[in-house]
């Protein structure tokens, strides 16, 4: 992966932790003085190279662990929130930041809320479980469903 | 990718369906931590897929259904 690309990655990343949302590519593109065109361009490489994950209309769909679009994963940490993508990544916006977290969803089963809180990497209640159902082999062919 | 009550929910979810794999949401914290722990650092570098499943065989993780494509 080129530097530059990285770069625009990077910059990604932090404008989409400091504004709680997808950054559009006019806003990272103002960060790295790159037009709003490069910026797509660099964004559909690093979308072909699993380094996020575009929309239809090119912007951003996923910067994993965050989600762009409302989840049932909402994560709060150092009173700021994002959506996350799954479970894991709920857990992975908190290891990202190195902060303590908290995220609240709902068992797919019953539909009752779960809350978890994060301290030092780990779980406040051990007692949910997780289930992936697609194999790893096939977590990136529909990451949307994964 | 889913946080479920236990595992008896889990199995009523499936409702016969072929399951994936279940576990604990601890060793999906620690999963996470290795996994996302490099994703905001300005030194972070693309990981290769033989990096990412070392991650997933350190955490016991292993066998055919956490074998990456």
């Amino acid at each position: 992966m080129e530097r530059a690309d990285i770069d625009l990655r990077n910059a990604t990343y932090q404008r989409f932790v400091e504004l709680g949302r997808a950054p559009t590519a006019a806003e990272v593109g103002a960060t790295i003085g790159v037009g709003e065109d490069g910026v797509r361009a660099g964004w559909r490489r690093l979308h072909d190279a699993h380094a996020l994950v575009l929309d239809d209309a090119g912007d951003i769909r996923m910067a994993n662990p965050f989600a762009a679009r409302p989840t049932d994963f909402r994560v709060e940490a150092g009173r700021r929130t994002w959506y996350a993508n799954c479970a894991w990544d709920a857990f992975g916006i908190g290891a990202a930041l190195h902060a303590d977290s908290r995220f609240e969803t709902h068992c797919p089963d019953c539909q009752d809320r779960i809350e978890i809180s994060v301290h030092d990497g780990r779980p406040d209640d051990a007692s949910p479980v997780f289930h992936v159902l697609v194999p790893a082999a096939r977590w990136w062919s529909d990451i949307g469903f994964t | 990718m889913l946080l479920f009550r236990s595992e008896a929910h889990v199995d009523r979810w499936l409702a016969g369906r072929e399951p994936g794999a279940t576990i604990p949401i601890t060793k999906l914290a620690e999963l996470a931590a290795a996994w996302w722990h490099d994703r905001l650092s300005p030194d972070w570098q693309p990981r290769s897929r033989e990096q990412s499943q070392a991650i997933l065989d350190r955490l016991g993780l292993t066998g055919d259904f956490w074998r990456l494509g």
